[in-house]
């Protein structure tokens, strides 16, 4: 077989079992209720919501408030979606006999992960899409209401078209702006992380729950790594830190991915502009991780006897 | 050379080290570039965590700061309706630590301290006049410090900078300060310094006069800046107007009252009604030279009857703290 028939066959597998992972997936009713919760709770936005009342949430403040329920909503579900599928993916492979039936054939390890894991990235992308859809449906129509109200204020007291356009531009800043996109981009890029370090821990784990505490463990300790990495440095630089903290700090920066950086969501909700050339190299430590994790998962998972 | 699965392990740890020391620089250097952009939320502050509770914790260290200080956001409104000042306070300290660039959070908190708080104790009969008056004073300086702490964060952002500058300009609150006159030079400052467009410099030119008219000694550098403002025709609002009036007789008392209301109003109708405004605004700390004197002039020349003057109306001095929270309550 020449090297791009082969490609073809590798990818042709990968993308019938990442189908099947997702088909797998969507018929599992929690994953179906946790994506119609997640959507309730951005659709909520539309009415007026007790965090919607209130002079704080007065002019652009309500879209604000609408951002980041909406983003945390997404980074909340993609999380808990990510760690949780991936974790009960092989187990129930095991347990349905499927994988025997799967690896009986000439079906490489690797393809069978890797599919695995596109399975569930398949499924947080489609969620990820269809709540992102909605919250900026929300936005753009919340952004309008704000428009209108804001420009007949500033008329109605006769302000100059130069700052009324100026106060349009500051409106729009807060709305469905490109850089949210971004930002739902890389709570994506996150979950991609997380489902494949995930995908890494059940190859050796011995169970669903394992995986689980795990997983979330890491996520959560991800999320120290960068002051871990800045204490190490920082010590380096000349304090009289100890040996073993030093080395601590330096195993956990090694160790753990940097959750931290995917943190830029918050900077967006309060109206910064995501730059593209930051996202470009969020997406490159992503699949550098997703690939590292995938490859690492087939070793372990290689030789595993079932 | 078949690897047990002990050894696989051991070389996946190798790995995974090697990987991080690959990735280490990368991510380094991408930490201080957000930094740098202002797109990495800076480390909470010591205690924050403890404040917020265990799960809050978990859940902003999980990525979700912003939603985290949205909830906190809707508690301190709860709070806030049921008076709980201390409460109140704690939580948009908190609020802020989560979401420190985000300036309606500086804002209302300050808001709430400044006035909401403040007007409370101004009233609440049933704490002693020293308590009351404490409590008053203490909740002014905490709006006020907070919102010097967003300035701190976000030192050109407008919105801050307008709400600090119209705290110190408070006649009801400038005494909470010491001496009237210090906050409102205070203001004064914040508003003169003001950045932004001609129009945008226009209201805070404004603003700059109103409080520099109201310290006395600098009555001159009022005149020369209220001069300027009314050579934008948008900019003359009654209060412009009327101290126009006030600082143009201060210079020269022995002018004709008659010919300076010509050439500051734009008739004598129109003068009369603001310059009876202005008589009703002796507690805002105004000046009030030659407003006696304008008026009685036009209620002659208007044919107001005297029983119906406006001057029988007394012009309170401007309020005094002793008479906010007397001894004897």
């Amino acid at each position: 077989m020449n090297p791009l028939s082969n490609t073809i066959a590798h990818a042709s597998r990968i993308r019938v079992i990442a189908f099947h992972a997702f088909t797998q997936l969507v018929r599992m009713k929690v994953f179906y209720f946790l994506a119609f919760f997640a959507l309730i709770l951005i659709g909520s936005n539309f009415f007026n919501l007790p965090q919607h009342e209130g002079p704080e949430a007065a002019g652009v403040n309500i879209l604000h408030s609408i951002k980041s329920w909406s983003l945390g909503a997404m980074t909340l579900f993609s999380v808990v979606l990510s760690i949780v599928a991936t974790a009960l993916l092989l187990p129930k492979d095991v347990e349905d006999r499927t994988l025997y039936t799967i690896l009986a054939k000439p079906v490489p390890r690797l393809d069978y992960l890797a599919g695995k894991l596109l399975g569930v990235l398949l499924l947080v992308f489609v969620s990820l899409a269809m709540m992102d859809v909605l919250m900026t449906g929300i936005l753009h129509i919340r952004t309008n209401m704000v428009m209108e109200s804001q420009v007949a204020f500033a008329e109605s007291r006769g302000h100059s078209a130069e700052q009324i356009a100026l106060l349009k531009s500051d409106i729009m800043a807060q709305g469905a702006t490109a850089s949210l996109q971004g930002a739902v981009f890389s709570v994506f890029l996150r979950a991609t992380i997380i489902a494949s370090m995930a995908l890494l821990i059940s190859t050796f784990s011995t169970s669903t729950l394992f995986t689980t505490i795990i997983s979330f463990l890491i996520y959560f300790m991800g999320h120290f790594q960068a002051d871990a990495r800045a204490a190490y440095f920082t010590s380096e630089a000349g304090t009289s830190d100890s040996f073993l903290a030093r080395g601590i700090s330096l195993l956990i920066s090694l160790a753990l991915p940097d959750f931290q950086l995917f943190n830029v969501i918050d900077a967006v909700i309060e109206g910064q502009v995501l730059p593209l050339f930051i996202l470009g190299k969020l997406t490159l430590i992503g699949l550098f991780y997703a690939v590292f994790y995938v490859i690492s998962s087939w070793f372990i998972f290689a030789k595993k006897e079932f | 050379m078949q690897l047990t699965q002990g050894k696989r392990y051991a070389i996946l740890g190798l790995a995974i080290l090697g990987m991080g020391a690959v990735r280490l620089p990368f991510e380094r250097g991408l930490t201080n570039e957000l930094t740098d952009a202002n797109l990495m939320p800076p480390k909470l502050e010591m205690g924050t965590s403890e404040r917020i509770g265990q799960t809050f914790s978990a859940v902003s260290l999980g990525g979700l700061r912003t939603l985290v200080a949205t909830f906190l956001n809707l508690r301190a409104y709860g709070y806030f309706t049921e008076q709980k000042w201390a409460d109140v306070g704690e939580t948009f300290d908190i609020i802020v630590d989560l979401a420190p660039r985000t300036a309606y959070y500086w804002d209302t908190g300050a808001w709430h301290q400044a006035y909401n708080a403040s007007a409370y104790y101004l009233h609440e009969s049933e704490l002693a006049p020293l308590r009351r008056e404490l409590n008053w004073r203490a909740s002014v300086l905490r709006g006020e410090e907070f919102l010097k702490r967003g300035l701190r964060n976000m030192p050109e952002n407008p919105q801050l900078r307008q709400a600090l500058g119209v705290l110190y300009s408070d006649p009801n609150k400038v005494e909470a300060f010491g001496e009237p006159e210090v906050a409102y030079a205070k203001s004064y400052d914040i508003f003169i310094a003001a950045p932004g467009g001609a129009e945008a410099n226009g209201m805070s030119r404004r603003f700059a006069l109103y409080s520099l008219a109201r310290i006395p000694g600098r009555e001159g550098e009022a005149l020369a800046l209220v001069e300027e403002i009314i050579k934008t025709p948008k900019s003359r609002t009654a209060t412009v107007l009327n101290l126009l009036y006030t600082l143009r007789y201060f210079a020269d008392p022995e002018q004709s009252v008659g010919e300076l209301i010509d050439a500051i109003y734009p008739d004598r109708e129109t003068a009369y009604e603001l310059l009876s405004r202005q008589w009703g605004r002796s507690r805002d700390h105004f000046p009030m030279h030659g407003v006696a004197r304008g008026i009685s002039l036009l209620e002659l020349q208007l044919g107001v009857p005297s029983e119906r003057s406006i001057l029988k109306q007394k012009s309170l001095p401007p309020l005094r703290v002793d008479e906010m929270f007397p001894k004897g309550r």
